[in-house]
């Protein structure tokens, strides 16, 4: 039973309260994906750890859970990868820079990067993973001392959905980087790798307990990239997944983004894999 | 602390009572054979002996249609309304809903405590009634029995020609202050039997759960359902919600606000872009049943239904979670023996 003591509002914060941002840069990736450059007043940090998301609203249209793309290395603003898909997100792709949203947040676990020190890092994205990882990614070249090799597996459905063009290039010029890229079909002229994600794994060159993954992409890629990691003799514990839920307030209250007993906005979205083995409806 | 008798001919004149201190809500007749919790206007209408009311007092505190903030669209601007504390007594309460009252205190003070909820459960009373179960109530065995006066100020136990009113707290006490009642120097009536039961102990109901994950009731059960999520709307420890814009005719104001949701309903884990998380009924039918007695018990050692069988009254397809909890025992105990 509740203390009696504790039924008070005098310790409660502005939960669902969202701070006013400024769009200050919006870049469009492909006919789907723009990429959000947003300020917080007077250019405070949004404070986040690469793998967590913010809710972002327009008022009268609603909000929604969007990962944080840009890692906390880079100062004074934040970026949004945000693909159209319903009313929010294509309201949000209307808006110019100067305009402003909602913010709350950041929520979530997150990557937790002391863990990550001096071990290689092996990024595999799928899509639209690509986002939240590109937090991750850039956190590990901003502090690229502190971490061993850097091995990017992108897969994407075409070529025409490739995100991240500029720094997808950088990637592949950068002798610190092992980027490795692959479409499921390419369009005619495609010079590059042709395959789902989980071929560009059995070709990799890992140095195995020192290698941890990061895994992120849509729901029925995970069972297939736990799978191609098991058989290049991945430690389970070595392995870590961003998964996708409708966390709706983000603060452990509405319910909605539950795996079994465990609230995504709470515990996840990033999860270390021997925490979720057991949740049956995680993968 | 003090017992006092409170005659049946005594007891309009105690909410009365009640009523000059406080805004008292009390259990009324709706319709013909429903009840339902109201503010008090005339004593006599209140109805303390009733099998159960539509829906618990949750919805004083989490109200099915909140507003989380105001907005003003031509200055893209926001604010928080102030929420008002309630300052109510809760007249004939039956345990089973004052126990669901603080398993959501739990739920509402836990990780990111929060004010609304808070700032209107902070103030409230609450006078438990003692009550006759009926074939639907079973909260006897989730460890509520009829008399169980766990979190309340005054119960009322009833007994010949009246009520023993017994005093929990100093607020209890404080609200009998002046007027004048007996002692109540009797024992208390024995509580009333119950006629339904899971048939384990509720410590044993997580292991019954966790064996009975891919049991092949929840695809039966799924059968009869029609994920129209009643059980979520009349059950009192439910407090899952989804949130909503809505634009006033002029454009320029709206709300956020937030409405009651369930997890039976399909739309409840789909994500933009399509996807359901669980888009069978049976995997829905399964969440719920896990929620009340494994995913938060695992948590909090108790189990999270309380027993006042409004979901299988309520139910339109005529599906029973004690049934269901039950079948689970039978599987889990067949494997055991």
């Amino acid at each position: 039973m509740t203390k009696r003591e504790l039924i008070t509002p005098a310790a409660t914060k502005d939960l669902y309260l969202p701070v006013m941002a400024e769009i200050t840069d919006v870049r469009s990736m492909t006919p789907l994906e723009k990429l959000f450059e947003i300020r917080l007043p007077g250019g405070a940090e949004l404070g986040h750890r690469p793998g967590q998301f913010v809710e972002v609203s327009l008022f009268g249209v609603g909000e929604a859970p969007i990962s944080i793309s840009s890692s906390p290395t880079r100062k004074g603003a934040f970026e949004l990868g945000i693909r159209k898909v319903g009313m929010l997100t294509e309201m949000i792709h209307r808006m110019q820079p100067g305009e402003r949203i909602g913010i709350r947040g950041p929520f979530g676990s997150g990557f937790d990067m002391a863990k990550f020190k001096g071990r290689d890092v092996l990024v595999v994205a799928g899509g639209i993973g690509l986002v939240p990882l590109r937090s991750l990614i850039n956190y590990v070249l901003d502090n690229r001392g502190d971490f061993g090799r850097l091995i990017i597996c992108y897969g994407s459905k075409s070529d025409a959905d490739l995100l991240f063009e500029d720094e997808r290039r950088l990637w592949e010029r950068d002798p610190r980087v092992e980027f490795h890229l692959t479409v499921d079909r390419g369009s005619p002229g495609w010079q590059g790798r042709t395959g789902v994600i989980t071929t560009l794994i059995p070709g990799l060159d890992l140095d195995l307990p020192n290698t941890l993954a990061c895994v992120c992409g849509p729901p029925v890629m995970y069972r297939f990239v736990l799978l191609a990691l098991k058989s290049k003799r991945l430690p389970e514990e070595n392995i870590y997944m961003s998964l996708e839920r409708r966390m709706k307030c983000g603060v452990g209250k509405c319910g909605h983004c539950q795996i079994n007993g465990s609230y995504v906005c709470q515990d996840g979205p990033v999860y270390h894999y021997p925490d979720i083995k057991a949740l049956r409806e995680a993968l | 602390m003090a017992r006092f008798y409170l005659e049946n001919g005594k007891v309009a004149a105690f909410i009365g009572h009640l009523q000059q201190q406080k805004t008292v809500y009390a259990p009324h007749r709706k319709g013909r054979n429903a009840f339902a919790f109201a503010p008090v206007d005339r004593p006599q209408d209140v109805v303390l002996d009733y099998p159960r009311t539509v829906s618990s007092i949750k919805r004083y505190f989490l109200p099915p249609r909140e507003e989380l903030l105001s907005f003003n669209l031509v200055e893209n601007t926001c604010e928080q309304p102030v929420v008002a504390p309630l300052d109510a007594v809760f007249l004939g309460v039956h345990s089973y809903d004052v126990h669901a009252v603080l398993k959501l205190d739990h739920n509402f003070v836990s990780g990111n405590p929060e004010r609304n909820y808070l700032t209107r459960r902070q103030g409230a009373l609450i006078v438990g009634v003692g009550f006759t179960p009926d074939r639907f109530h079973f909260s006897g065995s989730v460890g509520v029995p009829a008399g169980d006066t766990t979190g309340c100020d005054l119960f009322l136990h009833p007994c010949e020609g009246g009520y023993a009113l017994e005093a929990l707290t100093p607020d209890g006490e404080g609200l009998v202050a002046g007027f004048p009642l007996p002692a109540h120097t009797a024992g208390l009536p024995a509580a009333a039997p119950f006629h339904q039961h899971i048939y384990v102990p509720q410590a044993k109901l997580k292991d019954v759960l966790a064996h009975g994950y891919d049991s092949e009731v929840w695809e039966e059960e799924a059968e009869k359902c029609t994920s129209c999520g009643t059980c979520n709307l009349v059950c009192p420890t439910c407090y899952c919600f989804d949130v909503e814009d809505a634009v006033d005719i002029t454009v320029t104001r709206g709300s956020r606000e937030r409405r009651w949701d369930g997890c039976l309903l399909r739309s409840f884990t789909e994500v933009a872009g399509g996807e359901v998380f669980r888009e069978e009924p049976a995997a829905r039918q399964r969440h719920r049943v896990f929620r009340k007695f494994k995913y938060i018990s695992d948590e909090t050692g108790e189990p999270w239904c309380v027993g006042c069988g409004r979901c299988t009254a309520s139910c339109t397809a005529g599906i029973s979670i004690v049934s269901i909890v039950n079948r689970l025992v039978n599987d889990h105990d067949a494997v055991k023996a």
